[in-house]
Parts: C-alpha cells; sequence; structure tokens
C-alpha cells in the first residue's frame, strides 16, 4: 500500500474533500472508512488515477446531495460508494 | 469550521441496530471485490487503520527545526505564524489562524483547548487522548505548574508559566527551547529531536544521548 493519505487529499481537496473535524477523518459508521480504503486499494490494483475516481465522485456528490437526516459524513460516504459502484461499472 | 457540540470517534456503528441500506451496499460492494480478486478484506483494513494514524508531529518539527537554524525565519514564525508555516509547505483546510509562542529561560507556554479539543493538526497530527480529556483541559487552566510535574516538567517558581486556550478560529503551537549540546547538528538531525509533547508545551526538547551538556 503506497497511497498517503496526503495524496488523497491532494486529489481530492478543492473538488470533494474528505469529511474532517479537527484535522481527524470523520467516520460515523465503520463502512465509511472501509469505502474509503476499499477505493485505495481498487485505484492502486486497476491502475487507475485518483482524478479518473473524483470524476465519478464529484458526480456522484452533485447527484446526492445532501438529504435532511444525513450528517456530513454519511452523504459524502453514501456518494462516495456510489462513485466506486460506478468506477467499477466502467471497467467491467 | 467544525461542530464544536460533538465530539467524534471512530467507534461509531458497533450499537445493536439493523444495518442501513447503504451499508448492505458497501458489503456487498466489497464482496464482489473481492471475489473478483481486485481487493482484500486485509489490505482495506490496513488502509484504514493507516490513514487513521497518518498524520503527525513531523511538520510541527520541521518548522521548530527550522526556527532554530534561521533567525530571520524565527522572526517570521512568530510574528505570522500562518505565513511562516505555509512557506514549508504546511496549512490547515479549515483556516484556521496559526499562532506560535516561544519557550525562554523565563517564559513557559502551554496549550489547550479548553472547549473541546482544537488542535494544531496540520503540524502536530492527531491530538493524543489526554488533551481531549476533560481532566486536562480544566486542571492545565487551573493548576498548570502540578500538570507539567505529573508530564515530568519541573519548572523553577519564576518561569513565567502561560496557558493558551485554543479554538476553531486560533491555534497555538509552541516553539520549544533549543537544548544545548545541539550546536553540530543539521536542520533535519534538530528536527527528529523535536516531540510533539514539547510542542504542546508539556515537555522539553531533549539533547540526543551522549551529548555533553
Amino acid at each position: 500500500m503506497s497511497t498517503t493519505l496526503a495524496e488523497v487529499d491532494a486529489q481530492l481537496s478543492g473538488y470533494a474533500p474528505l469529511p474532517r473535524a479537527n484535522g481527524e477523518l470523520v467516520f460515523d459508521e465503520v463502512w465509511h472508512g472501509r469505502v474509503l480504503g476499499m477505493a485505495v486499494v481498487l485505484l492502486e490494483r486497476l491502475g487507475i488515477p485518483w482524478s479518473g475516481f473524483r470524476e465519478h465522485l464529484v458526480a456522484a456528490i452533485s447527484q446526492h446531495g445532501h438529504p435532511a437526516g444525513e450528517s456530513a459524513a454519511e452523504a459524502y460516504y453514501v456518494a462516495f460508494l456510489a462513485a466506486i459502484e460506478s468506477l467499477v461499472e466502467a471497467h467491467r | 469550521m467544525h461542530d464544536h457540540s460533538h465530539d467524534h470517534g471512530h467507534d461509531h456503528g458497533h450499537h445493536e441496530r439493523p444495518a442501513t441500506e447503504s451499508e448492505l451496499r458497501a458489503r456487498a460492494l466489497e464482496t464482489l471485490l473481492v471475489e473478483r480478486g481486485l481487493v482484500s478484506t486485509d489490505a482495506i483494513d490496513a488502509v484504514v487503520e493507516y490513514y487513521e494514524n497518518d498524520v503527525g508531529p513531523q511538520n510541527g518539527a520541521r518548522v521548530v527545526a527550522r526556527a532554530w537554524v534561521d533567525a530571520e525565519y524565527r522572526t517570521r514564525l512568530l510574528s505570522d505564524g500562518s505565513a511562516a508555516i505555509a512557506e514549508l509547505g504546511y496549512g490547515g483546510v479549515e483556516g484556521e489562524h496559526m499562532v506560535v509562542v516561544e519557550n525562554t529561560p523565563d517564559i513557559h507556554n502551554v496549550i489547550v483547548c479548553t472547549l473541546c479539543s482544537c488542535y494544531p493538526w496540520p503540524v502536530l497530527g492527531l491530538p493524543p487522548t489526554w488533551y481531549k480529556s476533560e481532566a486536562y483541559r480544566a486542571r492545565v487552566v487551573a493548576e498548570p505548574r502540578r500538570v507539567l510535574s505529573e508530564f515530568g516538567l519541573e519548572l523553577d517558581p519564576d518561569v513565567d508559566l502561560r496557558v493558551w486556550d485554543s479554538s476553531a478560529e486560533v491555534r497555538y503551537l509552541v516553539l520549544p527551547e533549543r537544548p544545548e549540546g545541539t550546536e553540530g547538528l543539521d536542520e533535519e538531525q534538530l528536527a527528529a529531536l523535536v516531540t510533539r509533547d514539547a510542542m504542546i508545551g508539556v515537555a522539553r526538547v531533549e539533547a540526543p544521548a551522549g551529548t555533553p551538556a
């Protein structure tokens, strides 16, 4: 595993920054962290740059929005999950 | 700006309740990717653990070491902490203002966030658990000398002890004193001596073992 958090941050900040509070990543649920980990491992395995994933993420965030009743982290990682699904679909 | 009122953590999600639709989708996706040989559960575990502990105090240590070897940088650091720290490529995404306070033989500084756990994370990484504890937050204000003594730091009674209360807008960083006997060390070697606790103000920077005092 070679992708550092700083590299992920550099690719996503300005577009779809990872949810944080006081610098710490916010995972309200265990699965939030797991989908982030899944993306890191998957992109390394497929050799896809984060900029390639970012398109899917930005589109998913735009589509999902921030429904009432969802925390910021929940809304973000629901879209993040959809983005991985969309990326996998595109690389079948 | 983050929410001051809730203390987030990484332990949520273990409560007994039905899995949400998104959680089930996440599990299904992981199973699918594992079956296709694209990810392994262990690899995901490793990333999550690594990311939760990734940011360390090394950025702050480099700032301190630079200030020790470069007097002009030190002056800039003390007059505009955010700008001087940004010179080295570090900064916060939350836009908080960084103020650097300098320890001298006569003045000792220590930082706290009495309200919650505001912390200069772009330079120090994740706050230690004790920093977030109610005991530290209350006691370092009420009886700072005793708290420092419990950390193993004894201050002379005539040292002026200053406690800086961080907030969402202003984060403090302590510039510790450069230990004696380190004149021969270069910037990188100096940075390796600087600890997180010294930049919070609950410890001194010690010269490396074997250095003549």
